[in-house]
């Protein structure tokens, strides 16, 4: 039973990290179409990127605590790299730059996007299996 | 804050248009069934009645040609589209030898003295004679119709394009042309030339080149296809200097040129007319390919330079008469691509660089336009302003926007009718249709808030260093003595804060007799100690601020605080300026130590260089720089940034706050007031008094299927394509690059349209709008023959100092010279087929210099060498200048002057004005230079003056005085009561005067003395081989090997 609690709380946080991203990745569409000035689109993205990352460190240790460490190994990439964006002290958007780097941005959001995807579907097919699982 | 775009769909959706082409004359041509149209406006001439025929062209015409080039119309009598295309081909006979004149002789009445032909295609040529009283609107040509199947369009305005004959004094500079008749391929095939070469029509006084028409250019023939035939062959691209060129042979290239209207595709890539009609576009270095041996094979003095300086692209003037003057606008090549596969062979960069607030050229100012009653008139959709280029129709109720091509009401106030051409007959009354620029004065929907007075606000450094070096000292003064000029008297406001380790603030309110200084010491949390009086009106507070300035040195005077607390202060300087906005002028000494933004020692590391760190040191090194700059910006303040530390003082980081609001860096190292005293009391003066626009928005629109996608220069994006520019002067220009949106573009010309909106010092706000066009291509050479070295080398040079704040510097110079090889080896497959071309060099005759300025790019200061080459904070201020000077400028510093002074010191005449042979630049080697000699190298920064080792002692004596055997460090030059050293002052000003943007302080420096040779001299002879990099004829040759590779 547990572990269904534990695939609920991951899906939660999934969840919850791919509406920060799709958040992010309206935010450069306004500047792009020019709904927003890049003040506002940059400091609405600025303020969501911490909580992203936190959420998603936490995510990791969480799948390593409960013991399913395939998903938390599939998941360390991603958490590689924003510790690595940390590191160097990129992982905020740049507002006097934002335009030239707005693809960039874009392209990296999108790939978090589909890597999110993926992994929900993951949990989400864990999630039933244990409940069948648990059925029986 | 204003918004250049209101009520405009946020994002500018081009639904499909209709196709251009269709819309300007054609619709409004109003010929007549039948009769000449010229009557109406062409008073003045008698149109020539048809003689008989001539098949061969009258030997008059020199004379012809030599009437003509007195007559000169302005340059709105050429353009005169509308008016003149395609029945052109109802008109044979006369075209043939007439049709030369209008190119070659007299291009504003190209269209002009068309009489009533017979409409038999029978040779006609009847050379006119325009009578002095010939008004620029004469030129509507008769049209009378029942023309001939063959449709030809030579008479449409590109007739225009060849120079007058009153030009043609430089016609070998100009070997391009030639390609660009429309049609003029297929016409010769279907021409059947009657007239082989005749005499040459141009005497031979008027020229300065050898006349070396290749006999197949015949300078005109008579075709009964009625066609103008390639323009005099004066074209040939050698010039004297270029000894190992060798000469072209002609080449029919495909039309380029295209009249807007008229655009014909012909195929792509050159092809091959009648044999006759070859004529070879390019230009050619033999080079003896012995790879590897000492003696390259290349004769030095061949290479081509650019002794001359930089030469403005005319043929695109001409080819557009409304366009803008170069000087605003200049496209990297005025041909535009009409596909994307086109564009991506097209290695250099395509787009353009502006300087809208250039300084009109001398009695052309820029006309101010008021729509009191109707409102600017804009297009609906694309927001355009109304321009030369745009057509009307429908009796004069709608007019055609030229960008997208709309169809727009005009309001009835600005209503005028069309006359029998289709042009407004108020034309002459409306510049804004007239003219490439126009300024219109803005109502009030272009304000956010009431336009802004011209504010200056001073952050001045008074700590120990600055004190001692007399910085304080000549500001003071500097400001003191401007106060008169600043712009925009009454309504001017001046505010100051110094700062060392505390801020001190100054209350100047006007019923003060002297100014209160206030000291704020938590640098923590920063407090306005007075909510106003800290900014105050300068013409109220004239005698307390004159009071402040001139207690400033002496209140500081025996400071000995050491530490900066910058970034504090700059923060209490956005509160005062957050209100108004304005121009923030920082006087820094030191490196800031404390408070937020302080800096640390960096850059000392001779280890960094050459590894992945070394970037970040052309970075600003704290956040707190970039997000100050992005708050600076946001509040309409620019920020210019005087520098003075003899120390480091980290330029990349305090250069981002003027690189993001549209400032300037301006860098003293180790600044002394005896020496540099001067040149900060001219540039600071420059600064304060130069017209200025403030809160400034810039927007360039361009036709359907082009888009701007990067720009590149010193300002902040505020969308996509709108640059914010707090404050903008004439000296900064600003680069841009366009890509293609569509694969294929149906347009046959793209227009570009740059909007400044501003407030004026005066309080007034205004649009600067600059229009230009220009044709679409669909040939990789006319690309290259309309390339213009200048703009490319402007871009690239602003590409390569942004590349090397993410990259090393050394892949930052392999870029430039990579780009360089790919485009050339691009240009070289386009003629390899044809010719055998063998081990030579070939390249257009316009980008020529382009391989001499790309070394230049290399060895400039922000990209030389290595650790050693140049120290971080001159490389990062070199940066910083070189993205925003304009094109001239930086092509000087690029390649700066050279040249021999003795010789005229020594000479007795007195005269002060010969200066021509001072003109005579040199090569920048130091093979050029004689020991007996004294030379000055200018590079619009700074003078050189080198003394040979073997000068005479005299010569010395007089220019330097008793100093003259001292070292000459440590000597200036003043003048001495000499002829000689008086003469020299006068030199020195008169270039100083040439260019008052920058004032060139000189550098005296004797032969053989080093360090200070290699460094301030020898190390910018660019042609030299110095340290690990290649000199002038090394670097061709290892471009030309790069190129030669599976070429």
């Amino acid at each position: 039973m547990g572990d269904l609690y534990a695939w609920l709380v991951s899906f939660f946080f999934l969840i919850a990290l791919l509406v920060v991203v799709v958040y992010q990745l309206m935010c450069l569409a306004d500047l792009e179409f020019d709904y927003i000035n890049p003040y506002d689109s940059s400091s609405r993205i600025n303020r969501v990127i911490l909580p992203e990352f936190i959420a998603q460190g936490v995510l990791c240790i969480f799948y390593l605590v409960t013991g399913h460490w395939v998903m938390s190994l599939l998941s360390i990439p991603y958490l590689y790299y924003n510790v690595r964006l940390y590191l160097r002290n990129q992982h905020l958007v740049d507002v006097t730059e934002i335009f030239n780097l707005l693809n960039w941005e874009k392209k990296q959001r999108l790939f978090k996007l589909f890597y999110l995807v993926c992994l929900l579907f993951l949990s989400i097919f864990w999630m039933i299996l244990t409940a069948l699982d648990d059925h029986e | 804050m204003g918004t250049e775009n209101r009520g405009r769909p946020q994002f500018p959706a081009r639904p499909a248009a209709t196709p251009f082409a269709a819309a300007p004359p054609q619709n409004m041509m109003p010929f007549s069934s039948s009769g000449p149209v010229v009557g109406s406006e062409a008073s003045g001439f008698r149109p020539t009645p048809p003689a008989a025929p001539h098949p061969t062209v009258p030997s008059s015409t020199p004379v012809v040609g030599s009437q003509a080039s007195g007559f000169r119309s302005p340059p709105l009598a050429r353009f005169n589209d509308p008016s003149v295309p395609p029945p052109a081909s109802n008109i044979p006979p006369p075209v043939g030898p007439y049709q030369h004149f209008s190119a070659s002789a007299f291009p504003s009445t190209a269209q002009a003295p068309l009489s009533r032909a017979p409409p038999l295609g029978q040779p006609l040529g009847q050379p006119p004679a325009p009578p002095a009283s010939l008004r620029p609107q004469s030129q509507i040509p008769s049209v009378p119709m029942g023309s001939p199947p063959q449709s030809i369009n030579f008479a449409s305005p590109n007739v225009n394009v060849p120079y007058s004959s009153s030009d043609s004094t430089f016609p070998a500079a100009r070997p391009n042309f030639q390609s660009s008749f429309p049609g003029y391929a297929r016409m010769q095939s279907n021409a059947d030339s009657q007239a082989p070469p005749l005499q040459y029509p141009f005497p031979p006084h008027q020229g300065g080149y050898a006349p070396a028409p290749p006999a197949s250019s015949s300078p005109f023939l008579t075709h009964q296809g009625g066609y103008a035939p390639a323009p005099p062959v004066s074209s040939s691209p050698f010039l004297a200097h270029q000894g190992g060129y060798v000469p072209p042979t002609p080449v029919a290239a495909p039309a380029g040129l295209q009249s807007r209207d008229q655009m014909q595709h012909l195929g792509s890539g050159p092809p091959i007319g009648s044999i006759q009609g070859l004529l070879e576009d390019f230009s050619s270095l033999s080079i003896g390919s012995v790879p590897g041996s000492i003696d390259p094979g290349i004769d030095p003095k061949a290479l081509p330079r650019p002794l001359d300086g930089d030469v403005e692209p005319k043929l695109f003037a001409e080819m557009y008469p409304m366009n803008c003057d170069p000087k605003y606008l200049r496209l990297t090549t005025s041909a535009i691509p009409n596909s994307q596969s086109l564009a991506s062979r097209w290695h250099l960069p395509l787009g353009a660089v502006v300087c809208p607030l250039a300084e009109a050229p001398d009695g052309e100012e820029v006309p101010v336009v008021n729509f009191v009653s109707t409102g600017i008139i804009r297009c609906r959709r694309c927001r355009t302003y109304v321009n030369p280029f745009v057509t009307f129709t429908d009796a004069g109720r709608k007019w055609r926007c030229n960008i997208c091509s709309l169809l727009n009401d005009v309001p009835g106030e600005y209503f005028a009718q069309l006359d029998a051409t289709g042009r407004r007959i108020d034309l002459d009354q409306r510049p804004e249709l007239t003219k490439g620029s126009v300024e219109f004065v803005a109502p009030t929907e272009y304000m956010m808030r009431p336009p802004m007075p011209p504010v200056y606000f001073f952050l001045i450094d008074v700590s120990t260093s600055a004190v001692r070096s007399g910085m304080i000292q000549v500001m003071a003064q500097t400001i003191r003595s401007c106060l008169d000029e600043l712009p925009g008297y009454p309504r001017t406001q001046v505010g100051f804060i110094t700062f060392d380790s505390a801020i001190h603030f100054y209350n100047l309110k006007s019923s003060l007799t002297q100014p209160q200084m206030m000291v704020v010491s938590d640098l923590d949390d920063i407090f306005l100690p007075l909510p106003d009086d800290l900014l105050v009106n300068l013409s109220e507070s004239r005698s307390v601020v004159e009071t402040f300035l001139d207690s400033l040195p002496s209140l500081f005077h025996d400071n000995v605080n050491v530490e900066s607390a910058f970034g504090p202060a700059l923060k209490a300087a956005f509160m005062v300026l957050s209100q108004l906005g304005g121009k923030l002028l920082i006087f820094q000494n030191t490196l800031p130590s404390l408070g937020v933004g302080r800096l640390k020692l960096r850059g000392d590391d001779l280890r960094v260089y050459g590894t992945d760190k070394e970037q970040t040191l052309r970075l600003p090194e704290d956040p707190f720089y970039k997000q100050m700059a992005a708050e600076l910006t946001k509040y309409q303040i620019a920020v210019n940034v005087y520098a003075f530390s003899d120390k480091y003082t980290d330029i990349a980081s305090l250069g981002t706050l003027a690189k993001y609001t549209g400032g300037q860096v301006y860098y003293y190292p180790s600044f002394q007031s005896a020496i540099h005293g001067e040149k900060l009391r001219h540039e600071l003066t420059r600064d304060l008094t130069r017209e200025t626009a403030w809160e400034a928005v810039m927007r360039i629109r361009c036709g359907k299927g082009v888009r701007f996608t990067s720009y590149h220069g010193n300002f902040m994006l505020r969308s996509t394509d709108l640059m914010a520019l707090p404050a903008v002067d004439c000296d900064k220009a600003y680069a841009m690059q366009l890509s293609l949106e569509e694969t294929l573009l149906t347009t046959q010309t793209v227009y570009f349209q740059v909007a400044l909106l501003y407030t004026a010092s005066c309080g007034e706000r205004r649009i600067r709008v600059h229009t230009a066009a220009a044709p679409v291509v669909a040939d990789l050479g006319e690309m290259y023959r309309q390339a213009d070295a200048g703009a490319i080398v402007s871009l690239f040079s602003r590409l390569a100092i942004e590349k090397t704040l993410s990259h090393k510097l050394e892949d930052a110079r392999n870029s430039v010279q990579l780009r360089i090889v790919k485009a050339l080896k691009d240009y070289r497959n386009l003629y390899a087929v044809q010719h055998r071309l063998g081990g030579r060099m070939i390249y257009p005759e316009s980008l020529k210099f382009l391989p001499l300025y790309g070394l230049a790019i290399c060895r400039s200061t922000p990209l030389r060498g290595g650790y050693a080459d140049a120290s971080l904070d001159e490389r990062c201020s070199a940066g910083y200048t070189i993205m925003t000077l304009p094109v001239k400028k930086l092509l000087k510093l690029l390649y700066p002057s050279l040249i021999r002074l003795d010789e005229y010191l020594l000479k007795a005449s007195t005269q002060v004005d010969d200066f021509q042979n001072l003109d005579k630049r040199l090569p920048l080697a130091a093979e050029n230079l004689d020991p007996r000699g004294l030379y000055l190298y200018d590079d619009g920064l700074r003078f050189v003056i080198w003394f040979g080792r073997a000068l005479s002692p005299d010569v010395a004596m007089n220019l330097l005085g008793a100093d003259f055997a001292a070292e000459l460090s440590k000597v200036t030059l003043y003048e001495h009561d000499n002829e000689m050293s008086r003469k020299l002052i006068r030199i020195l000003q008169k270039f100083r005067e040439r260019d008052p943007s920058y004032y060139p302080l000189c550098h005296l420096v004797r032969q053989g003395e080093q360090p200070r040779e290699g460094f301030l001299f020898l190390s910018n002879l660019v042609e030299d081989q110095i340290g690990g990099t290649n000199g002038y004829a090394d670097w061709i040759l290892q471009i030309h090997r790069q190129v030669q590779q599976n070429a």
